[in-house]
C-alpha cells in the first residue's frame, strides 16, 4: 500500500481528486493478501474516459466474480497528478486497495485507440516497471493487452508479454486459471507464456520473429518455437444471451463521458461500411434477446440509481427487435423518470419513429453520419444512405421540433475528388434550406447545423487497409476548401487535427520497428496524444527523425495487394479475399448490400445470418 | 414537509466536490424511491440542499441537509434504507421530520474543527501551546481576502479575531502531526476557514508549518441563540 499521508498531500493539490480515490458504488474491495491472482486492469486514459468504457465494467466484474481472483483499476493520472506523484515519489497505484501496480500478478491494458500508446509507457514508468518484456524478470507483473487495437499488436510487440485477440471476456478466466494452476507448482514466467500460447486467441510476441525485404516491407513472420500456430484466431462469445453479464456497474462519483447505463443490444454489424474496422472485427452479428435485455436493465437500474439507459451497439437501430424493446423499456420506466437514448442513428424513417417514441421522455441533440459529401463517394465507402434519406430524416426531425443538427464526415477517402469534398458544404446548406423553407410559424428553436470532418485513417482488417492516407498538406487543402466556402453563421464547420490523424495512421498499420519511436516520443514528453490540446506534433516529428522512421512509409504509402501486412498472422474471421473483393468494388464504385439481405461470403464460418438467408 | 438529516463525509470521500455529493444523494434517493419534491420548470430537479458545504478535502462528522418531500415517511426506515445505498463513509447519522421552518443554513453560525498538521520542526507541544495562546489574546489578526467589488475581486484586509471561538491544542498524533481543535464562525454572520486560521498562525508565529500536510475534519456545526450555542438537530 502506498503512503496515505503523502497521497493526501498530493490529492489536495490536484484538479478533480475524486478521479484517484476509487470507493465508488459497486466497486470491489477484496483483501489482496487473501486472493490467488491479483489483476490490475488499465484503461490508458484519464478516469472519466476509462470509466465510460463498457468493456472495462464487464472484465472487472467477471474477474471479481471469482472469489480467489481480484481485479482492480488503474488509469492514467492527469498531467497535474502525474507531476505531484513524481514529486512526492508516489508510484502508480490501483484505485481499490491503493496497492502499487508493480505488486500485481498481471497488468492488463485495453487498447481502444492508437493515440493512447504513449500513456501505456507512462503508466509503466510511473509503476516503476521496465518497458521491454525482455527486461522484466519474474518479480514484475505479466503485462498483457486486449481490445480492438490488439488486432494489430505489432507496434507494441516489444512491450507486452502477451496479447488476447478478440473478445477478452472469452479468454481472461482461462488465462488466470492457468496462472493459478501453474503457480501451485514450480513456476516460471516462460512456462506460463508457453502454456498460454496454446490457448486459442493468445499471441505471445516474443515467440515470433519477423524478417524484412530490402524495400522495408515484411518478408515473413515465423514462430521461433516448434508447434506454435502460424495464425492466431480471434476469440469471441458465441451466444450473447449466455455470456457473463454483470448485474451491476461501478457508478463514478464524478461526471464521466458516459454517465448512464450502457445496455449492449448486440455485437457486430451487417452493413459493411468499408472504412469501419469494428464492423469487421465484431462479426458475426449476435443479438441479445429482448427478454434478457429487459432483465439486465432491471438489475442495472436497481443497482446503480442511474436515470438514463443508453441502447448501445455499433448501429443500434439495426437491432431486429428494437421497437419491441423500446416499448417494453418505456412502459417499465416511464413513471420512474428513467430516459432512453440511442447513440447511433441511421437516416431512415424507422429510426425517427423510434426516436419519437423515446423522446417522449427526454429530448437530445440530433446527429447523422453521411460520412461523405457525394453519393458517388458514399457508394465507394459503402455507406448506404442517400441524400433523400437525409432530407426525409431532417424534415421529419424539424417537424418534431428539433432545430440543431450535427453531420459527421470523413476527408481523405479513397478516390475522393474536390467535387466530393464540396458535397460536405452542399449537404450542410441543404439542411439549412430545409429548415428555413418551412413556413415561419412552424419553425421552432434556434437553428444551427454543424458539419464535422475527421481525417480518414485507414485501419487493418478493412477493405481500405492497403490504401495510403492523404498527406497532411492534402488534408489541409481540402479542409480549407470547405471552410472558406462556408459563409453563413448558422452553418458551422469543424475539423479534426490532420497531424494527429497522421501519427494515428502510422501506428494503426505499424510493425515491430515502431517501438523505438514510441519510447522516444514518450521520452520527449508525449502523452495523452488523443487530447488535441496536449498533442505535441513537434515532439513527434523530432522522435520520428531520431528514430530514423519514415512516417509516410506507414501512413501515406498505398500497399500492394500481395504485400505481407504486419497483422496478416491474425485471423479476424473475415477472409482476406473478401477484403480484396471489397476494395476492388470500392474503387469501381460498386456497393455491397447489407448481409441481412443475403450473405456476401465474408469468411465467417459460424454466422447465423448466413444460415438464415442462403 | 422537510426531512432534516445529519450525515458524515469521511476518509477519501472528502475529495468529492459539492456537485458530486449532490449527484450521489440524488441517485441514492431515486434508488430507494423516496417521495422527493421536484422543482417546477423545463428541467425539474429534486429539491434538497446541503448547508454550508465543505471545501474539497475536508472530512466531516456532521453535515446537514434539508430534503423536501411530498408525503410523510417513517424516519427510522428512511435512515436504514438510505444508509444501505450510501457508501460507508457517507452515512446519515440522525434525521427528523419538520413541518416547516427556517432553512438549516440560515441558523448555522459556528463550526468546530479538528485540524492536524505536520509541524516540520522540533518543537515541544508546551512551548507551542504557550505561543499560540499568547497569539490568541491579540485584539487584531489581519488576513487578506479577495472580496467582490462589482465585477472585480479586490484584496481586502479583515480582522479574524471576532471570528474565533475556543481554540485548543490537543497534542501530537501517531504521525507526529500536531492536533488542534478550533471553533470558527461560519455562515452569513462571518466565516473563517480553518486553512486561513492556520495560514495566519503559521505566518505570525514563524511556525514553518507544512500547510500541504493539513488534515481537517469538521466535528460539529452549531446554531446560536441569545449567546447560547446549540446543536440544531
Ligand atoms: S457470413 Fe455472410 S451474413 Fe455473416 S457477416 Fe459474413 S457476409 Fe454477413
Amino acid at each position: 500500500m502506498i503512503n496515505k499521508l503523502k497521497l493526501d498531500k498530493v490529492l489536495m493539490k490536484v484538479e478533480k481528486p475524486a478521479r484517484y480515490i476509487g470507493m465508488e458504488k459497486n466497486s470491489y474491495k477484496k483483501d489482496l493478501n487473501k486472493v490467488n491472482v491479483k489483476f490490475a486492469f488499465s484503461f490508458p486514459d484519464v478516469y472519466e474516459v476509462g470509466m465510460s468504457h463498457l468493456g472495462l465494467q464487464i472484465i472487472y466484474n467477471l474477474i471479481n466474480s471469482v472469489e480467489s481472483f481480484a481485479c482492480e483499476r488503474v488509469f492514467a493520472p492527469w498531467v497535474d497528478m502525474e507531476r505531484e506523484m513524481r514529486k512526492e515519489g508516489i508510484p502508480l497505484y490501483s484505485l481499490e486497495s491503493k496497492e502499487e501496480v508493480k505488486n500485481f500478478d498481471f497488468l492488463g491494458f485495453t487498447l481502444q485507440y492508437e493515440m493512447s500508446y504513449t500513456n501505456i509507457l507512462n503508466i509503466l514508468d510511473l509503476s516503476h516497471i521496465p518497458f521491454n518484456s525482455k527486461d522484466r524478470d519474474e518479480s514484475f507483473p505479466i503485462i498483457i493487452a486486449g481490445g480492438s487495437c490488439a488486432y494489430n499488436p505489432e507496434p507494441l510487440a516489444n512491450f507486452f508479454d502477451l496479447f488476447v485477440i478478440g473478445e477478452g471476456e472469452e479468454v481472461i478466466l482461462e488465462l488466470l486459471n492457468l496462472y493459478d494452476e501453474l503457480k501451485k507448482g514450480p513456476y516460471s514466467k516462460d512456462s506460463f507464456l508457453m502454456e498460454a500460447s496454446k490457448i486459442e486467441g493468445v499471441y505471445v510476441p516474443k515467440f515470433y520473429n519477423v524478417s524484412y525485404n530490402e524495400d522495408g516491407t515484411i518478408n515473413e513472420m515465423y514462430p521461433l518455437v516448434a508447434n506454435l500456430p502460424k495464425v492466431i484466431n480471434k476469440r469471441y462469445v458465441i451466444d450473447l444471451d449466455r455470456m457473463y453479464t454483470p448485474d451491476k456497474l461501478i457508478v463514478p462519483y464524478i461526471d464521466t463521458v458516459h454517465d448512464r447505463i450502457a445496455l449492449e443490444l448486440f455485437r457486430g454489424c451487417t452493413r459493411g461500411c468499408r472504412f469501419c474496422q469494428a464492423g469487421i472485427l465484431y462479426r458475426p452479428i449476435r443479438e441479445k434477446s429482448v427478454e434478457n435485455l429487459v432483465k439486465i436493465s432491471e438489475n442495472l437500474v436497481n443497482n446503480t440509481g442511474y436515470d438514463s439507459i443508453s441502447l448501445m451497439s455499433l448501429s443500434s437501430c439495426d437491432y431486429s427487435q428494437l421497437l419491441l424493446l423500446t416499448k417494453e423499456l418505456m412502459r417499465k420506466y416511464e413513471d420512474k423518470k428513467i430516459g432512453l437514448s440511442l447513440p447511433s442513428l441511421r437516416l431512415d424513417s424507422f429510426s425517427i419513429d423510434i426516436l419519437k417514441e423515446i423522446e417522449k421522455v427526454r429530448k437530445s441533440g440530433l446527429t447523422f453520419a453521411p460520412e461523405a459529401g457525394s453519393q458517388r463517394l458514399r457508394d465507394v465507402i459503402n455507406k448506404g444512405v442517400t441524400e433523400d434519406d437525409l432530407v426525409n430524416a431532417v424534415t421529419y426531425a424539424f417537424e418534431e421540433g428539433w432545430s440543431r443538427v450535427k453531420l459527421y464526415f470523413m476527408i481523405g477517402l479513397p478516390t475522393e475528388t474536390d467535387e466530393d469534398i464540396m458535397g460536405i458544404k452542399d449537404l450542410a446548406y441543404l439542411v439549412k434550406d430545409i429548415f428555413f423553407n418551412r413556413p415561419n410559424e412552424e419553425r421552432k428553436g434556434n437553428f444551427k447545423v454543424t458539419a464535422s470532418a475527421s481525417c480518414f485513417v485507414p485501419k487493418p482488417f478493412t477493405p481500405f487497409q492497403w490504401y495510403g492516407q492523404d498527406t497532411i498538406d492534402e488534408f489541409l487543402r481540402k479542409i480549407y476548401m470547405v471552410k472558406n466556402s462556408i459563409k453563413d453563421k448558422k452553418v458551422v464547420f469543424n475539423y479534426h487535427d490532420a497531424d494527429l490523424s497522421y501519427i494515428e495512421a502510422i501506428f494503426a498499420r505499424g510493425d515491430r520497428r515502431l517501438s523505438d519511436l514510441l519510447v522516444n516520443a514518450w521520452r520527449k514528453g508525449c502523452k495523452f496524444d488523443g487530447w488535441s490540446d496536449l498533442f505535441r506534433y513537434d515532439l513527434w516529428l523530432e522522435a520520428l527523425e531520431e528514430s530514423n522512421i519514415d512516417g509516410s512509409f506507414y501512413a501515406n504509402r498505398t500497399r500492394d495487394i500481395n504485400e505481407v501486412l504486419p497483422w496478416d498472422f491474425i485471423n479476424s474471421g473475415v477472409s482476406k479475399e473478401f477484403l480484396i473483393r471489397e476494395y476492388k468494388n470500392a474503387i469501381d464504385g460498386k456497393t455491397t448490400d447489407d448481409c441481412r439481405n443475403g450473405c456476401r461470403a465474408c469468411g465467417i464460418t459460424d454466422c447465423s445470418m448466413r444460415g438464415a438467408y442462403n | 414537509m422537510i426531512i432534516r438529516a445529519k450525515f458524515t463525509k469521511r476518509n477519501y470521500l472528502k475529495y468529492l466536490s459539492h456537485l458530486d455529493l449532490m449527484r450521489l444523494f440524488q441517485r441514492s434517493f431515486s434508488t430507494i424511491q423516496m417521495p422527493i419534491k421536484y422543482s417546477e420548470g423545463f428541467n425539474p430537479h429534486p429539491k434538497f440542499s446541503i448547508a454550508n458545504p465543505l471545501s474539497l478535502g475536508l472530512e466531516s462528522e456532521c453535515e446537514y441537509m434539508d430534503i423536501d418531500i411530498t408525503e410523510h415517511i417513517d424516519i427510522d426506515d428512511f435512515i436504514k434504507e438510505i444508509n444501505m445505498v450510501l457508501p460507508e463513509d457517507i452515512q446519515i447519522t440522525k434525521a427528523i421530520c419538520l413541518e416547516k421552518g427556517e432553512s438549516i443554513s440560515s441558523v448555522l453560525s459556528w463550526a468546530y474543527y479538528e485540524i492536524k498538521v505536520d509541524l516540520n520542526q522540533e518543537e515541544s507541544v508546551e512551548s507551542l501551546e504557550e505561543s499560540i495562546s499568547k497569539w490568541l489574546k491579540k485584539e487584531e489578526v489581519l488576513i487578506t481576502r479577495l472580496k467582490k467589488k462589482g465585477k472585480n475581486k479586490v484584496p481586502t484586509e479583515i480582522n479574524i479575531v471576532p471570528l474565533l471561538g475556543n481554540i485548543t491544542i490537543k497534542g501530537l498524533d501517531e504521525n507526529n502531526y500536531i492536533v488542534i481543535n478550533a471553533l470558527l464562525r461560519t455562515g452569513e454572520g462571518g466565516n473563517l476557514k480553518p486553512v486561513q486560521l492556520m495560514e495566519a498562525m503559521s505566518r505570525d508565529l514563524n511556525l514553518n508549518l507544512d500547510l500541504d500536510s493539513l488534515l481537517i475534519k469538521r466535528i460539529a456545526l452549531y446554531a446560536e441563540k441569545d449567546k447560547n450555542i446549540y446543536c440544531p438537530l
